[in-house]
């Protein structure tokens, strides 16, 4: 570039000179004038370059400062990533052993499985989120079990559960853990509690137009008090189910197996059923034979009665058919007693004949 | 309780068809063995119904601990998802299967502690799950 230049410098001066030199011997000539003014011209286009030139180098410079940069942050990167890899690899990762096989289950299924199982599994909101120790505690007191005391009492020796319940299923599941110190309520003659016990002062007289319930008061009406969640069936759920069931039977002396108490119930009504339609059958039966019986013997009667008439009417010409009529009611009265008076309707028809 | 007759051989083998499998199971007393079998292992998280059972002298009879390792079943599909207490029963069973806890649960305060310990974990579990509601 300096060479460039410097050409363009002496041909500039070297017109120069000989521009002054024609001046200095009185003999200007246009042609070197116009040489000068080239010369010049090209100068300036090299300075023009020059100027180029140095912003190119300004680049070039600017862009190799930035490559070390860049470099230098690629460098700093792969260390860190080095170093991550190293830390990585160091650090000691649990081990979960596989404890069993793993099963396949869909989201559906899971979902259906949370719902069947809320019921059991999550306790009610009140004992979940009722955080205040001094109500609960005195409802624990109060109702005899003790619903919220699981700190106190877990974290106590629980002094009561050695000698108190033998603990058994038929023990009553409060009845251990009652003596334990949080649950002596506030109104409790028993031993004046040393620990902190915010209610066993005895509650304040209540006032004339006062519209609260003493403290006292609402165990009584909380429907809740004394509530217990058991993650597990409780004996109640035990002794009301197939189990109990199966037991009775057993002692009972039924063989279970095969016995279905809704078979066995349907098997008594239909049995029973059977039997009722026999007896109805047999009714039935007997009124047949009794309608039978009696229109044979209406039929005897009525022909005994035209047998009688026919002799009356034969007998009728001696003697008055007044005389005769008598004699032959009370004939059939004393032969045929027992029909008449079982079959009223034969009878009526004999006096109705009668009359006529 | 829902023991049959105390003899091995007595104890089934193969676990009942679970529901809905189409099979026309025999009865007893009205349940399925499936049902009964159901309530039994559900009935075994109860620390008292445990501390009964070993009262009974059941949990040292060799017949009844071969019923326990069969009821192990229920801690498989398809009988899983029919479990509405998981926890307690699938602990208590697998715990049920360890002589030294089949013994001790004869103890009344061992059976207080899982008692009480329980509740409280049924209720702690959800305050864990969502602290910031508690």
């Amino acid at each position: 570039m300096d060479k460039y230049l410097d050409s363009r410098f002496e041909r500039l001066e070297k017109a120069l000179a000989t521009f002054i030199d024609s001046i200095a011997k009185y003999n200007p000539s246009e042609k070197l004038a116009e040489d000068l003014v080239a010369a010049d011209r090209e100068l300036a286009a090299g300075l023009k370059e020059l100027e180029r030139h140095q912003n190119n180098h300004a680049r070039i410079l600017q862009l190799r400062q930035e490559t070390a940069s860049l470099d230098q942050q690629t460098k700093d990167i792969i260390g860190g990533l080095w170093n991550m890899r190293k830390e990585v690899k160091s650090t000691p990762a649990t081990q979960y052993l596989a404890t069993g096989p793993k099963y396949q289950f869909t989201t559906h299924e899971l979902l259906n499985y949370a719902k069947r199982i809320s019921r059991t599994t999550l306790p009610p909101a009140h004992l979940l989120y009722n955080s205040e120790p001094s109500e609960s505690q005195q409802a624990g007191g109060q109702g005899g079990g003790q619903p919220m005391e699981l700190d106190s009492a877990a974290q106590t020796p629980m002094p009561g559960s050695g000698g108190g319940g033998t603990a058994t299923a038929a023990g009553t599941p409060a009845a251990s853990a009652a003596p334990t110190p949080a649950a002596s309520g506030p109104s409790g003659p028993g031993p004046v509690t040393t620990t902190t016990a915010p209610f066993s002062q005895p509650p304040p007289p209540p006032s004339a137009n006062q519209t609260a319930l003493p403290e006292d008061f609402k165990p009584h009406i909380n429907l809740l008090t004394g509530y217990q969640f058991h993650p597990w069936p409780t004996e109640d759920k035990v002794r009301m189910g197939g189990m109990a069931a199966y037991q009775s039977l057993v002692s009972r002396a039924v063989d279970p197996k095969g016995y279905d108490p809704e078979e066995e119930e349907r098997r008594k009504k239909e049995e029973e059923e059977a039997r009722k339609e026999a007896e109805e059958r047999a009714i039935r039966e007997r009124e047949e034979e009794e309608r039978r019986m009696r229109e044979e013997r209406e039929r005897m009667a009525r022909e005994r009665e035209r047998a009688r008439r026919e002799e009356a009417e034969r007998s009728g010409s001696i003697s008055g058919p007044a005389a005769g009529a008598p004699a032959a009611a009370a004939s059939s009265a004393g032969g045929g007693g027992r029909s008449q008076f079982t079959f009223l309707d034969g009878m009526d028809d004999d006096d109705d004949d009668d009359e006529d | 309780m829902a023991s049959d007759p105390m003899s091995v051989n007595s104890s089934a083998r193969e676990p009942p068809a679970p529901p809905g499998s189409g099979a026309d199971e025999p009865k007893y007393g009205g349940y399925t063995r499936f049902e009964l079998e159901l309530e039994f292992v559900q009935a075994l998280g109860n620390p008292l119904y445990l501390n009964h059972l070993a009262s009974r002298k059941l949990l040292s009879n060799p017949a009844f601990i071969a019923y326990l390792d069969y009821l192990q079943y229920w801690s498989r599909p398809p009988y899983l998802k029919y479990i509405t207490y998981p926890g307690p029963t699938l602990k208590n069973l697998e715990l049920l299967q360890q002589e030294k806890f089949r013994q001790d649960i004869i103890s009344p305060d061992l059976v207080e502690r899982l008692r009480l310990e329980g509740m409280k974990a049924g209720i702690d579990w959800h305050r864990e799950s969502f602290p910031n509601t508690a």
